[in-house]
């Protein structure tokens, strides 16, 4: 069906009028229950966004602790049991609660926003994600403040953690924690391609998507090839653990290695999957800033791509101290050398974009040019390291921390921070302090390289990973204070943010709907954007909309403002194709959160949790899909494939 | 804020469309994704802990039954006419029909159920035997825990369908449901290779 021309106003509300329906039918249920009812995509990102921030906080406590541990010889601040627990904690923190939720929490805020539509596809499912990632944080604090954090470090290696050398339920609470938040992060996966596919605005061809959508696209098919690995490895291990299975005990026929593969398969695109959408935020924040698109968009998005395809085959680089055959092995330096190029060519399409702009320096562009320099060492490191006999030396040792660190920092908390400061003014209406910013910048840039630059060194004089102390006669005393004096400037650089978080939220200056003259459709709205997003669907014509269109956008018009529609396009050229009612608020992903949080807590402790879980899990399922409301009157039905 | 000019009428475009004009197809295809890649890893675990062994199946342990997990595969292979029934008339709009054709594939559902329990007993080693037993229940167990998912989904569309209370918008969640259907069942097929036949051969 081709939906018909019309001129300007013909048949529809007066623009005010349609804004104030609307108002009325996406508007959020009041009190507790609607908020734990709500299924708009800003709302879950929202609260997505701040529960990893709080995750990013705690596991930054710990860094410190650690740190203040390990500032001179033979301190006695923490033992090694809860030294353990401590780094342990951190880890699983800041990759499974912090680095991946904060990144999907981002996309699930501004996908639909981007491709210009009015929600999320399956909000509901989005929920569910946020509810069992929720779930799966608090398990793993209460578990810490019970004393019975898990202990056998953030990838849990068999045999260390097995039943037979971790006896108790801290791993358990490890491995359902991981499964908790794998959950979450399919969940959340499914909604974020299907909204890019099938969601986009009229004329958002493929070829006019914004690199951030790109980067979320490929990130999120990485998710779903990478992630069954480890909820897999995940529930072996719980298995192996409850029910006496042998998956991973070598006395039965198992094989520890076999955890490594199934937890490496997962947790080297996990870097990608952290680092992609950074790449993403990395490409917005310098189009705007640089005033100009981003140079070479086409070889960008075959980066992104390439990065995601390649980012499956380099996972023995972390097993190069196993006895993988020694081929298998040059194949993975091979491959681990062969994804450099793909940053490689990125980081050059951006310094060409700063170059042939005319950049504007407030503190996103500050932290992406503090980016570029801390990822850069931490690439170069990790080119060392990809070379098997210098990782077999370096192995387990602090200069792999060093590298991790920058790699993770730099390649993801640095433009996790040009964001946040870049969108900030869209999610809460004002604008942060920009002097704070600087002052954040600075602080958190040079603490940064001052904790991790020495532990180059550290790891080269031997010093091991997960020691809780050290003999002064290794004369290491000297360049751990360095690195806790760097935490220390971290701390107070954080400080700074979180202060001028929640100064600027009470008082910052009013940003209005397009504070930096953005590129792309977020801007297009006001500050913070209205439940409905758009009233009218913009069409797109060009890759920067919101510079190629004059203060008019073209747009379509025709979606009910009566019940909450969104309109559905083609997967190549977004041609608009059908409409789609969306789900009423519903208490419904909730009911199902709890139900998978009833199943796997109690299958820490009897494997009945399981049948009752199941039980629970159907029973809410049936509330989840029982149809409440007929919308009968205007249905159109096609079964027409073309 | 920008003012958006409307010139495009969109009112009369469909609101029940199917297949890969529908967005829950597209989820749909995603969740095949994520459990076909499951079910991939679960089966090259089952290789992987192969190379541990001399025998497989390991000394003393006999090698599983082959008939009911045969008439199992044909059980399961035949279920899929009655979904593709059930497709059929939902892309026709025929309420009636579309109960019918689910409820039949409901019976199957319950039927392939029931026969999985007598699966586990013709794998003829228990889970905590060693790493053979374990690894031949965790495929019979992931592909079930699927199982289980799709005969609730079809009993639940059969129930709207056959009581009335089913919307427009439930044919193309038939539809989508045999696809999954096809799915759980084409994906036994390289499965029931793996865990009753290779044995006999590897």
């Amino acid at each position: 069906m081709t939906p018909a021309e019309v001129g300007p106003r013909a048949g529809v509300l007066d623009e005010a009028l349609e804004h104030a329906a609307l108002a009325v039918t996406w508007r959020a249920r009041p009190g507790l229950l609607g908020w734990i009812s709500s299924v708009d995509h800003k709302s879950i990102g929202k609260r997505y966004i701040a529960t990893a921030f709080v995750f990013l906080l705690l596991g930054g406590i710990e860094a410190g602790l650690m740190r203040m541990q390990l500032s001179r010889p033979e301190n006695s601040l923490l033992g090694p049991d809860l030294y353990n627990q401590i780094f342990t904690m951190h880890g699983t923190t800041m990759m499974f609660l912090f680095a991946v939720p904060v990144m999907t929490a981002i996309g699930i805020y501004l996908v639909p926003l981007m491709v210009g539509t009015r929600n999320i596809a399956f909000p509901r499912l989005a929920a569910l994600s946020y509810w069992t990632y929720l779930i799966g944080g608090l398990l793993l604090y209460t578990a810490f403040f019970l004393n019975s954090a898990p202990d056998a470090g953030w990838f849990s290696y068999v045999p260390l953690s097995g039943p037979e050398f971790s006896p108790g339920k801290r791993v358990d609470v490890w491995a359902q924690t991981v499964t908790f938040t794998e959950i979450a992060g399919l969940a959340a996966a499914v909604c974020i391609i299907v909204t890019i596919l099938k969601h986009r605005a009229p004329g958002m061809s493929l070829a006019r998507m914004p690199l951030f959508v790109w980067a979320q696209l490929v990130v999120s098919m990485m998710i779903i090839f990478a992630m069954p690995s480890v909820a897999t490895g995940s529930i072996y291990l719980a298995m192996d653990r409850l029910v006496d299975t042998h998956f991973f005990n070598p006395a039965e026929g198992g094989d520890p290695l076999l955890w490594q593969h199934l937890f490496w398969f997962f947790g080297h695109p996990e870097v990608y999957i952290i680092f992609l959408p950074a790449m993403g935020m990395v490409s917005a924040v310098i189009a705007t800033f640089a005033r100009r698109p981003v140079f070479g968009y086409p070889i960008v998005v075959l980066a992104t791509i390439g990065t995601g395809f390649i980012g499956f085959g380099v996972w023995v680089h972390h097993m190069f101290a196993t006895p993988v055959p020694q081929l298998g092995q040059s194949f993975f330096t091979g491959t681990s050398m062969l994804i450099t190029i793909f940053t490689a060519a990125q980081i050059f399409c951006w310094i060409a974009t700063l170059w042939m702009g005319r950049p504007v320096w407030k503190t996103p562009l500050l932290f992406l040019v503090g980016f570029v320099v801390t990822f850069v060492i931490g690439g170069m490191t990790g080119v060392m390291i990809a070379a098997i006999p210098f990782d077999l030396q370096a192995h387990d040792t602090y200069f792999i921390v060093a590298h991790l660190h920058y790699v993770l920092i730099g390649g993801a908390v640095m433009p996790l921070f040009a964001a946040f400061y870049y969108w900030f003014p869209k999610v809460i209406g004002r604008l942060l302090s920009e002097t704070a910013g600087r002052w954040h910048f600075w602080l958190f840039t040079i603490g940064v390289n001052l904790t991790f630059f020495p532990m180059h060194f550290l790891g080269l004089e031997g010093m091991t990973r997960r020691v809780y102390t050290y003999l002064a006669e290794t004369g290491w005393g000297d360049l751990n204070l360095l690195a806790t004096l760097g935490a220390v400037t971290i701390v107070i650089s954080m400080l700074i943010f979180v202060a001028n978080v929640l100064g600027s939220a009470a008082r910052g200056e009013i940003a209005g709907g397009d504070p930096w003259l953005g590129e792309t459709l977020e801007w297009a709205m006001t500050s913070p954007p209205p439940a409905y997003n758009f009233a009218h669907i913009p069409i797109v014509a060009s890759r920067s909309p919101m510079w190629s269109e004059g203060p008019d956008m073209p747009g379509a018009s025709g979606l009910r403002s009566d019940i909450r529609e969104v309109l559905v396009t083609t997967v190549l050229d977004a041609e608009p194709d059908a409409r789609h009612d969306d789900p009423e608020p519903t208490i419904a992903p909730f009911l199902v959160s709890l139900a998978v949080g009833v199943m796997f807590i109690t299958a820490i402790f009897t494997p009945w949790g399981i049948p009752i879980g199941t039980a629970l899990l159907l029973i809410t399922l049936t509330v989840w899909f029982y149809p409440r409301r007929e919308q009968t009157e205007q249905v159109i039905v096609t079964r027409s494939a073309a | 804020m920008r003012s958006i000019r409307p010139v495009l009428d969109v009112s009369r475009l469909p609101t029940v469309v199917f297949g890969h004009r529908n967005a829950t197809w597209w989820g749909t295809i995603g969740f095949m994704l994520i459990e076909g890649t499951t079910l991939a890893l679960v089966a090259a675990s089952y290789l992987y802990v192969r190379k541990n062994y001399q025998a497989w199946p390991p000394e003393r342990t006999p090698f599983p039954d082959l008939l009911i997990p045969t008439i199992q595969l044909v059980v399961m292979l035949v279920s899929c006419v009655p979904a593709y029934l059930a497709k059929r008339s939902a892309l026709r709009l025929d309420r009636s029909s579309t109960a019918l054709w689910l409820w039949v594939s409901a019976a199957f559902g319950l039927a392939i159920l029931v026969l999985r329990w007598f699966e586990l007993q013709a794998l003829n080693t228990r889970w905590d035997s060693h790493a053979y037993g374990s690894v031949a229940w965790s495929v019979l167990g992931f592909h079930g825990t699927l199982l289980v998912l799709d005969v609730f989904d079809t009993i639940g569309l059969a129930y709207l369908m056959s009581t009335g209370r089913a919307s427009a918008r439930h044919y193309p969640a038939t539809t989508d449901n045999t696809d999954y259907w096809m799915f759980i069942m084409a994906a036994w097929v390289p499965l029931y290779i793996l865990v009753f036949l290779s044995p006999r051969w590897i």
